[in-house]
């Protein structure tokens, strides 16, 4: 089943989730459930969306992504996209996909630094 | 050894989407296409996919490989017989949606891939044909 593919580990006091290579539909749907659970429950200063896995990103993913990142900021938390691989990348502009005001990093380390950093400010 | 040339994978259940994406990765690959183009086509047939499985319900993507003598290709033809599309130009706009989508599937197909053509009569159904070409 989709869920047993999903895990929210925190670590600190950061929610990190670890998407799988090719989530089909209703993992992608169990993200939000889960992360919108988890931060309920952990109070996290913020979300990593581990993606350096994914190697497909269709728009019904990219769409839930930016929603949940809309929904945890309603939370008070900050989402974080780290790892995106180069051919996701090419592909997600060229089929004209904005990742909006969610904050993107080359990987999970540097994501660590921007949401401890977010918070001091 | 003898390679499959054309195959057919029928949509009718959310889960065939990603039955789609394999199927498409596998040819793609096979073929010799490099990591972005594969990329490039399977998230085309991905979108797609689920163009068919949200407003019709059921049909079916038929695979196909095109052999020029200098190029190869690859060419995904989806096909159902669900609603139809009465306002194909509007359809090809960008983030334009009926479905509380993103508006961007067909017109970013259109894009990641090489060529695109769709026919469309309300009522009937919608077919789209997409190729991608790699030089040899």
């Amino acid at each position: 089943m989709a869920d047993e593919r999903l895990t929210v580990i925190k670590v600190r006091d950061v929610l990190m989730v670890t998407m799988p290579p090719d989530p089909d539909d209703p993992t992608v749907s169990a993200l939000q459930d889960m992360v919108l659970k988890s931060i309920e429950k952990f109070n996290p200063k913020g979300l990593i969306l581990d993606i350096s896995a994914v190697d497909t990103l269709d728009s019904f993913f990219a769409r839930t992504i930016v929603e949940t990142a809309k929904m945890v900021e309603l939370m008070g938390g900050v989402t974080v996209i780290a790892g995106m691989r180069p051919s996701v990348a090419i592909t997600a502009t060229q089929l004209g996909f904005t990742f909006g005001r969610v904050h993107t990093v080359l990987d999970v380390d540097r994501g660590l630094s921007l949401l401890t950093e977010e918070r001091r400010r | 050894m003898i390679d499959v040339l054309q195959g057919e994978v029928p949509i009718d259940d959310e889960s065939h989407i990603i039955t789609v994406r394999k199927s498409v990765r596998e040819v793609a690959t096979r073929l010799g296409f490099g990591l972005t183009d594969v990329t490039r086509i399977i998230t085309a047939a991905s979108e797609l996919a689920r163009n068919i499985y949200t407003y019709a319900g059921t049909g079916v993507m038929r695979w196909r490989v095109l052999d020029t003598g200098a190029f190869v290709g690859i060419e995904l033809t989806f096909e159902d017989r669900g609603p139809g599309i009465a306002n194909l130009g509007q359809v090809m706009q960008e983030g334009y949606s009926t479905s509380g989508g993103l508006g961007m599937g067909l017109p970013g197909s259109k894009r990641l891939m090489d060529e695109f053509e769709i026919q469309s009569t309300a009522g009937l159904g919608t077919t789209v044909t997409v190729k991608k070409w790699k030089k040899k």
